[in-house]
């Protein structure tokens, strides 16, 4: 599945990224890489959601969240 | 050492950057770097004050600000550094942070750690480490872990990094001075300090690294590692730093392989290596939170409260609009307040000069350009600083609070269908205070047509110079509705630089990408100095244009009125009004074809406060800030035909039309093309002038 499909107050790991190579890296380094644990607070219908990683809260937009693949 | 007397003892608090009185024995530069909303720039204001310069790095858009202080008997140097996450070669402000720590123009970096966010923090201190540079860590915001109930092992932090760290609180400005002494005497501290690993499997690697330093990968890298440093070493003798050049070259980051083309690399570096060593980094980021961080909480924080009533799906948006209400509510009402107080003061300033200058003899022409001119233009607009204060204030409480960001995320769903990210929301509202400081926060987009795109509406905006032109004329001819007439200007300005951005939006559909990316700082609660220091930045430069370039309008504009073909005289024969004549036809379809008001709003090009300070002067030295004079100037202008409409189209055209000179020049700094520069002024011209006319031309058949 991917993350834009998490539910609220789920937290789910991080199986593999597939994006434009800067928006990886920009990723990457807040710590996101397979394995991480992603915790979802908010996710509107779109995909544009709230998450917490590594004790950081960020805002996504679909275009990120559809393009990760998580697992429970 | 001797007791230090006094004022030797008073050298030791940090000073702005003016103070040379102090001869410093030697001196260094210090940078500051740190992570987004680490509270890097709260910690460099409390040492630097408002004595900051900023400018940009040579050649690029990246801002850069320097500041000086002398302590310890040490002149040092200070340098921001853009706030990053980490340092690689992918974006510019990361490029440019990186090339400026590796440079020998610095001698220490203080790393600047948000203790409430250990773990993300860390991973740029773990690059730092590895530049080989003297670095030490300032570990900020502990007195929020304290709150939280948590504790950090300020004896096993060092141990594990091999650099000092020194807890300190911007906010409370504790620990400054201890900070500075650190770096001081770290200055040339290339290795680290005592390193005292405990990992759970220590690898009998043949090269065992854990002595020399804080972060050693798995065997498979530490032995690429070597591999590549035998041979940069062989093929490079004078490099500075070969562990980290192999680093770079494993994660074959572009600038360091291009720079250093290396023979036999292809039997090393077979595949980037980038992901593993970010992987490694956390991992042991993880080892130090176990052992450092005590009482680890995972309770739900106040934050999270918070967002889950002001990101509320449906709530986020009215909460949005009823702060941004509040925010004009606070200007206007407040600020008109305080602005009695003003007004008097600069009436009695002018009656004073102009019995004064009587007494002394001056002559008629003297005066008038004294107290019509010069008192009437610049003080007119001085008198809108409380309004435009508070404006800048409660815009700084929303930035600093955390509050700002969370807009990105609230307008990034509607932002989308208008074909931009969320974050294209915040130097909008920015735009309400200055639309100067809103084009440049536009660099914060990543994608280019989205950049240009902010640009081009952001001016929509209604920035705070352009206050007092609906506080005169909402006041002069809506004196019942002023603050609703006022009001329904800022929300005009929104639904026009959205509309603006829907059509553009169809006419060049381009594939909205949506990839929003904000950090959600913590709430919290303001710092007075952060706030203060901005607010009184904008303060300043409102001054500064009050006394210069309004100055020199009201000046201008006094002559160009006062003296015509035939010399000094008549206004209606003046020069002002030949050039006011010469535009009445452009601006008749919108009910504002007179003279005097085309000459003030060509005027105001050069700043929008001109408007109403050459108003002033227009109408023979009237003076603005009394309710009688004003009550008189709006039924003279009443009988010119001028009425309510003509008022409100007025203001339509003000709040519409080019910003000043400055954001023009702002525009083309950051778009670096003089094509879209124009292309953005006749669009602007363009849009005011339609959306006015349409307005008249509709009003004055209904009305």
């Amino acid at each position: 599945m991917t993350l834009a499909q998490g539910e609220e107050g789920k937290t789910y790991l991080v199986e593999k990224l597939s994006l434009a190579q800067k928006t990886e890296k920009r990723l990457q380094a807040l710590g996101m890489t397979c394995g991480t644990k992603i915790e979802v607070m908010k996710n509107k219908n779109g995909g544009t959601m709230i998450i917490k990683m590594r004790n950081t809260r960020l805002a996504i937009g679909r275009g990120i969240s559809t393009h990760i693949e998580v697992r429970s | 050492m001797p007791d230090l007397g006094k004022a030797e003892r008073e050298k030791h608090i940090p000073q702005g950057i003016e103070d040379s009185n102090a001869v410093p024995t030697e001196g260094m530069t210090v940078a500051f770097i740190g992570n987004p909303n680490c509270g890097k720039t709260t910690l460099f204001n409390a040492y630097t004050g408002a004595n900051l310069k900023v400018a940009n790095w040579p050649g690029v858009t990246v801002e850069k600000v320097e500041g000086a202080i002398d302590s310890h008997g040490v002149h040092i140097h200070l340098v921001d550094l853009p706030g990053t996450y980490s340092l690689t070669s992918y974006t510019m402000e990361e490029q440019v942070s990186r090339n400026f720590i590796l440079s020998d123009d610095v001698d220490v970096i203080i790393d600047v750690v948000d203790a409430s966010a250990l773990e993300r923090n860390l991973y740029l201190t773990l690059q730092l480490l590895e530049l080989g540079r003297p670095v030490v860590v300032a570990l900020n915001m502990m007195d929020i872990v304290e709150k939280r109930g948590m504790e950090i092992d300020l004896h096993r932090l060092p141990e594990m990094l091999g650099v000092p760290v020194v807890p300190v609180s911007a906010l409370k400005r504790r620990g400054l001075s201890v900070l500075l002494h650190a770096a001081i005497h770290h200055k040339d501290r290339t290795h680290p300090d005592q390193l005292i690993h405990d990992h759970p499997e220590i690898t009998h690697h043949k090269h065992n690294h854990h002595h020399d330093f804080a972060m050693v990968y798995s065997d498979v890298l530490e032995d690429k590692i070597d591999q590549l440093r035998v041979l940069l070493q062989a093929q490079y003798p004078d490099l500075q730093n070969y562990r980290w050049h192999a680093l770079k070259l494993l994660e074959m980051d572009q600038e360091i392989t291009a720079k250093y083309p290396l023979q036999g690399i292809e039997a090393v570096v077979d595949r980037s290596y980038e992901t593993d060593i970010i992987n490694e980094k956390y991992a042991f980021i993880e080892e130090i939170i176990q052992e450092v961080v005590v009482n680890r909480e995972e309770r739900v924080a106040a934050t999270d409260y918070a967002d889950r009533l002001l990101t509320n799906r449906w709530l986020g948006i009215p909460i949005f609009l009823a702060v941004m209400a509040v925010v004009f509510f606070l200007t206007f009402f407040i600020g008109d307040m305080l602005r009695d107080y003003f007004e008097s003061a600069i009436d009695s300033f002018s009656a004073l000069a102009t019995s004064g200058l009587t007494a002394v003899g001056a002559g008629e022409m003297l005066i008038s350009l004294i107290c019509d001119g010069i008192i009437a233009g610049v003080g007119g607009i001085l008198t809108f600083l409380p309004n435009i204060c508070i404006l800048f204030l409660t815009l700084a409480v929303l930035e600093d609070s955390g509050y700002m960001s969370r807009v990105a995320y609230i307008m990034n769903d509607v932002m989308n269908r208008l074909g931009l990210s969320g974050r294209a929301f915040i130097p909008m509202i920015l735009g309400f205070g200055c639309s100067v400081p809103a084009i440049m926060a536009s660099r914060a987009l990543e994608n280019k047509t989205d950049r240009y795109r902010t640009m081009l509406v952001t001016p929509f905006m209604s920035c705070s110079a352009r206050l007092p032109i609906y506080i005169l004329f909402s006041g002069m001819f809506f004196p019942e509705n002023a603050m609703i007439v006022a009001y329904s200007m800022y929300l005009i300005g929104i639904v026009v630089a959205l509309v603006c951005l829907l059509v553009l939006h169809l006419f060049q559909r381009q594939e909205t990408e949506n990839i929003l990316l904000i950090e959600l700082p913590e709430y919290k609660q303001p710092s007075l100095r952060t706030v203060w220091i901005s607010v009184w930045n904008k303060v300043k430069d409102y001054l500064n244009r009050a006394g210069t370039i309004i100055f020199a309008a009201s000046i201008l504009m006094w002559f160009i009125l006062n003296f015509g073909p035939s010399g000094y005289g008549a206004m209606n024969d003046s020069f002002g009004a030949m050039l006011g004549k010469i535009l009445v036809p452009f601006f008749a379809p919108l009910g504002l074809g007179y003279w005097q008001i085309s000459l003030s709003l060509l005027a105001g090009i050069s700043a929008k406060e001109v408007v109403v300070s050459s108003f002033a002067v227009l109408f023979d030295g009237v003076n603005i800030n009394s309710a009688a004079a004003l009550a008189t100037l709006a039924a003279s202008m009443g009988q010119m035909g001028f009425t309510q409409l003509n008022a409100y189209c007025m203001m339509l055209f003000s709040l519409l039309y080019v910003p000043c000179a400055a954001t023009i020049a702002t525009i083309h700094t950051e778009s670096h093309s003089w094509k879209w520069t124009a292309f953005s002024v006749v669009f602007q011209i363009s849009v005011a002038w339609v959306i006015t006319c349409a307005v008249y031309q509709i009003g004055s058949r209904l009305f």
